[in-house]
Parts: C-alpha cells; structure tokens; sequence
C-alpha cells in the first residue's frame, strides 16, 4: 500500500509538472542560472588551489655547501635533515653537476666560460635543495640549519620566500568567491521564490483535485507529496542541465588557462574529476534540501489539509 | 449509528448555525434533513465529515466519537463515510472509470483491486457502458450516479448526500433517489440533505426538518412542511 501511494504521488507530480509545462521550465532555467554561478564558484576554487599549489610547490631552501666540504659530511647532514618530519624531500647536486648546469645556463657568455678555464679548481660547492611538507615548516628547518654543527658547513643558504605571491592570489580568489557567492545567493533566493511560487500556482490549479483528494479520504502526506516531489523534480533537472554543461565548458576553457599558468601544469578537468562526486553530491543534496522546504513552506501557507 | 448531542455550531462573528441539536440516527436508517436554506443542513454535513468541529456538543458515528478527531485521523473518518454533492464533484480531465478508481488511488489501493472493484461499483449505479466517457460526456443524472459510485467505493457504512438532485430535472432527479434506495436496502445509512418536497414526500422516510439551526421537527415516516 506504501509504495504504491509513493508511486502514485510520484504520477500526480509528473502530471503536475506536464500540466504546468512553461512555469516548470522557468523555475528550472532559474535553478540553471543559480547552479551556473554555483559552479563557476566551484572553478574558482579549483584554480585558486592549483595555483597556490603550484606556488607553494616553488619554494625551497637552497643550501650551498663550501667546496672543502667532503661528500659523506655532506650525506650526514643530508641524513640528519631527512629524518626531520617537517621535510618532503631532499635533493642532492654534486659539485660536478653545479659546475655543468652553471656552464650551461652562462653557455653564451664568453667571460665566464674565460674565467671558468682559467680557474684550474670547480669553484662551485655541492647543494642541497630541501622541500619541507608545508610553508609554515620552513622556519624550523632553517633554524636546524643553523646548528653548529652544520652551519660552518654552508657557504650560504637561499631560502625563497613567495609567500607574498601566495598572498596575492589568496586576495585575488576570495574576492571573486565574494563576488561569485553573493550572485548565487541572490539566484539561490530567486530560486526559492520561484519554487516557493511555482508550488502556490500548482496547487490553485490543482485546487479542485486536491477537494476532491481530501473528500475520498486521501492522507494529508499523499495531498502534500506531490508538491514537493515535483518541486525537487525542478531542482534536479536544473541542477543535472547546468553540471551537464560544466564539462563542456571546462573543456573549452581548459587550454586557455593551461598557458595563462605556463608551466604550473594546471589541469581543471582532473580537479572536477577528483572532485565528482562531492559536486554532483552537495549539489543534488543542496537543491532537494532547498526545494524541500520552499515547497514544504508554500504547502503550509497554502494547501489546507 | 450517528449520534448528534447537544451540538451547537457558532461560526464567527455571531452566527449561529446550530443550536443544540439532538440528533440520532439508527444503522440502516434512510433519513432525509430537510430546512430553508440556511437552517443549518449543510453544516450538520460539514460536521459529520470533520470539515468543521462544533463549538459545542458530542458528535460520535459508528461509536467514533469525532468531536475533537486530529487531522490526521480525518482521511481513515473519510473513507467510511461516502459523500455526494450537488455539484458532483468529479475531476473533468478523467474518465468515470478514473474518478471512480481515483477514491482508491488516493487509498494506497492496489491497481488490481481497483479493476477488480470499480466495474462492480459502476454496474451498481448502471454505468458500466459508460466507464470510459468523460463527465463532460454525460448527463447531470449520470455525473451524479458517477459521484456516487466514488462515494460506494470503499464500501462505507454512511452516505452523505447534499442536494444530490439540486442540480438535476425531475426524471433523473427520480432516478438518483432510487439509486439511494436501492444502496440502503443493501444495508447502508443514507443521509438525504434536501429541500425538494416532492421527493421527501415520496420517500414515507424519516424526516428530520430543520429551522434557524434547531430541530422543528423529527417524524418517523415525515413530510416536507415548511
């Protein structure tokens, strides 16, 4: 008997939805438009993140150690900093392999490839180029750095700060997240009054069905049921059209942004895909739960049962 | 059957539409409520289908006393007490077999009971050829013996008819009443809500007269008087 009355109240919606064809489709483009602004919410962040990971992925600590320095001195200190928790990893440049990359990097200019054949000796020492878990662990790193045991090893550490540069494109996302919140509040409230109204026109027209319903003995949940069934159908479809149109367009913007970032390696496709099912869950979850009570909140007011 | 105790109906600001009314009726019973209008009939029949609640009194059908009924109690009331109304009631996009099978619908009952159930009701109120028209289709006499036969279809114990025939010339004026003959010989309590006098005074029924909201007059085998 249960599940037939759900079936049944599952019909009445659809024929709701069908008799009131154009209102249904307006309430679902403003769901559409609300979800659109949704979801450009959700790329922002997405970029954001890539972006600060992709910084955050720049900064290091060079340390140069001076060129008397003997390797298995090196490798022990190498030992020492590795069995830190703050550190990611630890890379470590002999001074043959400085001494082919400066070479390289300088191949046009004449002076220094002079000066580097006159000079009998490498002049360069070896480096160790550390990478700590987060940007907050630099700090005690360079602090261990300067142990005294260690310290009169290294000629010089470079420690390259972007905190700034984080900084900036922090600023730079939370004011188009503002920006792109406050326009889906305001579609998320349009939405609500649009379901909220669509529910109010669905049940005058209904209002000689519904008479009838409660004459022949219909429940007050299998009178309300259909109201909101049909207003969570409208928040669906619009939901299912705008993240059915998200790909596309990531697609489309995809190779636009991937040489606006250069050399970030910065794919937005895998950042959706990574996040699929959070989406399209809080997304559906959020619509149902919104147009549950708009619905539920027009029943009230409306539908006396 | 249906028991009416010292019920009285104010509806605001100050009018009173019954005034203690003692009414009480036996299973089987054809009783006819007769009165002007505005005595007060349809108001005993928006009591007896919980659409309104007295201000005073007991009201109890079938030792169910629905006085103070909540509202989720309201559709199990509704399913034993059938009710027609002049105006029919039918939904005009469904066919008579759809407004007939909707009362079950609405019920939670299964689809092969309703094919099974409403063929029967509709050769009860001699419809069955016509199970597929739409009330547009059909007659005034022949929408209200499809009214009807939603009202039969869960097999109640009362039926309520307000006006069945306001709406309806003598011949098939005549031929509802019949009909709600022949379902209180099967042995349902019919309640006539009426104010044609020819057909009250046919019936040799119970009448009950009603007048300003009280009871003029309760005669066994009555007539319309007023």
């Amino acid at each position: 008997m249960f599940l037939y009355s759900i079936g049944r109240s599952f019909m009445f919606a659809l024929q709701s939805f069908g008799r009131n064809i154009w209102l249904s489709i307006a309430t679902i483009f403003i769901i559409f438009l609300a979800f659109v602004s949704i979801n450009f919410l959700v790329l922002i962040n997405g970029i954001s993140q890539s972006a600060i990971a992709a910084v955050q992925d720049k900064v290091d600590i060079s340390v140069y150690i001076k060129t008397d320095v003997s390797e298995s001195k090196i490798m022990e200190m190498k030992n020492h900093l590795s069995s830190m928790a703050e550190i990611k990893n630890i890379v470590y440049k002999s001074p043959e392999l400085n001494l082919k990359e400066f070479q390289e990097r300088h191949a046009s200019d004449e002076k220094i490839q002079e000066t580097l054949k006159e000079l009998n000796n490498n002049p360069l020492g070896a480096t160790l180029i550390v990478k700590a878990k987060e940007l907050t662990d630099y700090p005690n790193v360079l602090k261990s750095l300067d142990n005294p045991a260690y310290s009169d090893l290294i000629e010089e550490k470079n420690f390259e700060d972007h905190s700034a540069a984080i900084d900036r494109i922090n600023t730079i996302a939370d004011n188009v997240k503002r920006g792109c919140l406050a326009v889906s509040i305001m579609f998320a409230i349009i939405a609500i009054l649009i379901v909220f109204n669509t529910v109010r026109i669905a049940i005058f027209t209904h209002q000689n069905e519904i008479a009838i319903m409660k004459l022949v003995g219909a429940g007050n949940w299998f009178v309300r049921s259909p109201f909101i069934i049909e207003s969570v159908l409208t928040g669906v479809i619009g939901c299912a059209i705008a993240l059915a149109l998200v790909y596309p367009l990531v697609s489309f913007v995809q190779p636009q942004l991937s040489s606006f970032f250069g050399d970030m390696n910065f794919n937005l496709i895998s950042y959706f895909n990574a996040n699929l099912i959070k989406i399209i869950g809080f997304e559906l979850l959020g619509i149902i739960v919104v147009n549950i009570i708009s619905s539920s909140l027009a029943i009230g007011k409306y539908l006396n049962v | 059957m249906i028991h009416l105790l010292d019920i009285t109906k104010e509806f605001p600001p100050k009018t009173l539409a019954l005034q203690n009314i003692n009414l009480h009726i036996e299973p089987g019973e054809f009783v006819s409520i007769v009165g002007l209008s505005g005595s007060g009939k349809t108001t005993i029949v928006r009591l007896l289908i919980a659409e309104i609640t007295s201000t005073k009194g007991q009201l109890v059908i079938g030792g169910w006393d629905i006085t103070k009924i909540k509202s989720n109690q309201i559709p199990c009331l509704r399913r034993q007490i059938g009710v027609v109304f002049q105006d029919f009631k039918l939904i005009h996009k469904k066919t008579v077999f759809e407004n007939v099978a909707f009362a079950l619908q609405v019920a939670g009952s299964p689809t092969s009971r309703i094919k099974t159930i409403v063929p029967q009701v509709l050769d009860i109120v001699d419809l069955k050829d016509k199970a597929y028209r739409y009330p547009a289709q059909l007659s005034g006499g022949e929408k209200q013996r499809v009214a009807i036969a939603r009202a039969l279809i869960h097999r109640p114990k009362v039926l309520l008819a307000d006006e069945p025939t306001g709406n309806l010339d003598a011949l098939n004026s005549k031929g509802i009443i019949d009909l709600l003959l022949k379902i209180n010989e099967f042995g349902t309590t019919v309640v006539l809500v009426t104010h044609d006098k020819d057909i009250v005074n046919s019936l040799k029924k119970r009448v009950v007269t009603l007048d300003g909201g009280r009871i003029s007059q309760d005669q066994r085998v009555g007539k319309y008087l007023i």
